[in-house]
């Protein structure tokens, strides 16, 4: 009962917890974010901002200490991924949410050639027809620009990073899954491979129809290709929307302030600035009020006692007090 | 002022049945770091940039060639009496978590280098408290809230800063920055880039910045040299904004059309490179080394290896040279 269309994907309310010795603290306080079938979705965030947390629980993964406290991972074909238990979510995982791992560089075997690793994926999914698998897989690195079989007789060590990673996207998709999850993909590769191995997730998205959702902290991998961008800020969702939007007309300060510190290369370079203060992390996380008030420009009484909730308008969603009150809309600009 | 002339290394690695194998990494680099001037190399990873700022901060030995340093060349002293001219050129490494001690204090940390300078300068301990304090607040952190806290106590950012303060502890003349922000969150990486840029201008060090990132290289070195490498060689070399803004080099051209175009601000350049292969060191080379990948090779690269050239401000080695328009523009110009 393998889907062969793009599964759309909707994460409700989701709070995620880590036990540390100063009580339960909150990675993911109650985000909702939908993946619309068949698009990219990216996620920017800095360290701590919750973004590999949220990809984890997307295969109900996540790790002791960590646990999923409320919310729902409703993926289309799979139902609700946080009730899945046992046998259902290990079978679901990598047969319908392929996950490309974070260094996946380092995520293989040292011990075992590809293709062993291959066939170990396929027996432990019942998969019958193993050479059809390797067949596949072949054809998959062959699209992506390796010798199909030269890898799969290659150990780990044998592959340069470049080739790992091309690998790692393989592994997520020989078993014929729909959603594809991939968490900081080009971390550690140098700029020519990265915008290789970008064009080959845009190209092999399009090909098998798929709903991919990329994890990066870098704003310039998220914008040359995902479709949909979510900027996540100590653990919000803090602004969602089509990417060229997001990047052209920002509306969340924490999202301007990030796209004004990134160094260009046209215009004035002295333009560029950096944004005051440092990100949360896990334990200094405010409890309540608006997670970046710290940091804000447009800081006013309210963001120190309430939580801005998201509010959506004209396909932008944003969590801000003080956007909320300037009530004059916003045209977004066309782009070639 | 520091000039290296004609650098050389090979690595040698351990042979097998087969034999040694012997990898070069710098095939005759020639560059001038000028007084408090800045100085940029960028290529990708494995091209022998990262060798090159070992050298220049004399962490690692070269095979031919030499380094100069204000008119006296290296290659005529004995090793201890290197040391002095050296230790006016400080590293900065790549990984702030990796780069300080844990067990240390980051008092205790300053305090080591510091008690050398105040041993040198007839200095007591009452000043190197002080200049302990003074050095973290030219970098911008707090010194009560630092000194007596361990690295895995602060941020990265806070580190990576408290690594340039203790380069700063021996007064340098040279900042050596090798991929110094790539692990930092992004929102802090400019605040770490404009403090470098604030220290060339206020203590008029010069830098050294090693990067894959040619947009951080714009804004710390925008008025400097910019050098391009590729497998141990210069291809090519000018000033920072016209080398960026007018590539002739196919390689240069292909690492500026690899940086992601920011959809909804910028536009992508309308000649875009894109190398027609990847990296693959284990084939000898005749000619020109980027020939195999390069999307407008003739029967002249394969032939032998062009030599740098100058034009006026750049230099470029390349038979072909042409310049293309590959940066992304800005949109809404």
């Amino acid at each position: 009962m393998t889907r062969t269309s793009a599964p759309g994907v909707r994460v409700d309310d989701l709070t995620v917890v880590y036990k540390t010795p100063a009580g339960e603290l909150p990675a993911l306080g109650g985000v909702s974010l939908s993946l619309a079938p068949g698009t990219i979705t990216g996620i920017v965030g800095e360290s701590g901002s919750g973004k590999s947390t949220l990809a984890l629980s997307l295969l109900n993964a996540v790790q002791s200490p960590g646990r999923i406290k409320n919310g729902t991972v409703e993926i289309d074909g799979l139902g609700n991924i946080v009730e899945l238990k046992g046998e259902d979510l290990r079978k679901a995982r990598g047969r319908q949410v392929g996950y490309v791992f974070q260094a996946a560089q380092n995520s293989l075997n040292p011990l075992k050639t590809v293709g062993k690793q291959l066939l170990d994926l396929g027996r432990s999914h019942d998969f019958d027809d193993l050479p059809a698998l390797l067949k596949d897989a072949r054809s998959l690195l062959g699209r992506m620009g390796l010798d199909g079989g030269r890898v799969l007789d290659s150990y780990q060590h044998e592959l340069s990073g470049g080739m790992r990673q091309r690998v790692g996207i393989m592994l997520a998709l020989v078993l014929n899954a729909h959603l594809v999850v991939l968490d900081e993909p080009t971390t550690a590769l140098d700029m020519i491979t990265q915008a290789a191995i970008l064009r080959i997730v845009r190209e092999v998205h399009h090909e098998r129809g798929l709903t991919t959702l990329i994890v990066t902290h870098d704003m310039g991998v998220a914008a040359e290709v995902t479709d949909s961008l979510a900027v996540m800020y100590g653990g919000r969702v803090v602004e969602h929307g089509p990417t060229t939007e997001v990047l052209g007309a920002p509306r969340h300060p924490y999202t301007k302030g990030l796209i004004r510190a990134i160094p260009r290369l046209s215009g004035d370079i002295d333009g560029a600035t950096a944004l005051p203060g440092r990100p949360p992390t896990l334990g200094t996380i405010p409890l309540q009020g608006c997670v970046f008030r710290e940091r804000c420009p447009m800081r006013i009484a309210v963001c120190d006692t309430v939580d801005p909730v998201p509010v959506t308008r004209d396909a932008r969603t944003v969590a801000c007090h003080a956007v909320g009150r300037l009530a004059t809309p916003v045209v977004p600009k066309e782009y070639a | 002022m520091i000039t290296a002339s004609g650098i050389t290394k090979t690595y040698k690695q351990r042979g097998n049945m087969l034999g040694a194998r012997a990898v070069p990494a710098l095939r005759g680099v020639d560059f001038t770091i000028p007084k408090g001037g800045a100085v940029t190399f960028i290529g990708e990873s494995g091209c022998g940039k990262t060798t090159l700022g070992r050298i220049v901060a004399g962490l690692e030995t070269y095979d031919s060639g030499d380094i100069v340093i204000d008119g006296t060349p290296m290659s005529t002293l004995k090793h201890r009496h290197r040391q002095p001219f050296f230790r006016r050129i400080q590293l900065i490494h790549q990984d702030p978590y990796s780069a300080l001690n844990p067990t240390r204090t980051i008092h205790q940390t300053l305090a080591a280098p510091l008690a050398l300078r105040a041993k040198q300068t007839g200095r007591d301990s009452a000043w190197m408290d002080e200049r302990a304090r003074e050095l973290l607040a030219l970098v911008g952190i707090d010194p009560g809230y630092v000194l007596p806290r361990y690295p895995h106590q602060l941020s990265g950012g806070m580190r990576q800063r408290v690594v340039i303060a203790r380069a700063l502890t021996v007064d340098p003349e040279v900042l050596v920055a090798d991929e110094s922000v790539s692990m930092i969150d992004v929102s802090l990486r400019l605040g770490v880039l404009s403090l470098l840029k604030d220290l060339r201008e206020r203590l008029d060090v010069s830098v050294l910045f090693i990067t894959h990132d040619i947009a951080t290289a714009r804004y710390i070195g925008g008025d400097g040299e910019l050098y391009v490498i590729y497998r141990g060689m210069v291809v090519e070399s000018g000033p920072t904004e016209s080398v960026i803004s007018g590539p002739v080099h196919p390689y240069t051209q292909a690492l500026l059309s690899a940086i992601p175009v920011l959809h909804g601000v910028e536009l992508p350049g309308p000649d875009r490179v894109v190398p027609t292969e990847a990296l693959d060191e284990s084939h000898a080379d005749s000619g020109c080394l980027f020939a195999r990948r390069c999307p407008f090779v003739t029967a002249e690269c394969e032939a032998a290896v062009p030599a740098l050239v100058s034009d006026g401000a750049q230099a470029h080695a390349c038979y072909h040279p042409q310049r293309r328009s590959v940066i992304p523009v800005e949109a809404l110009a």
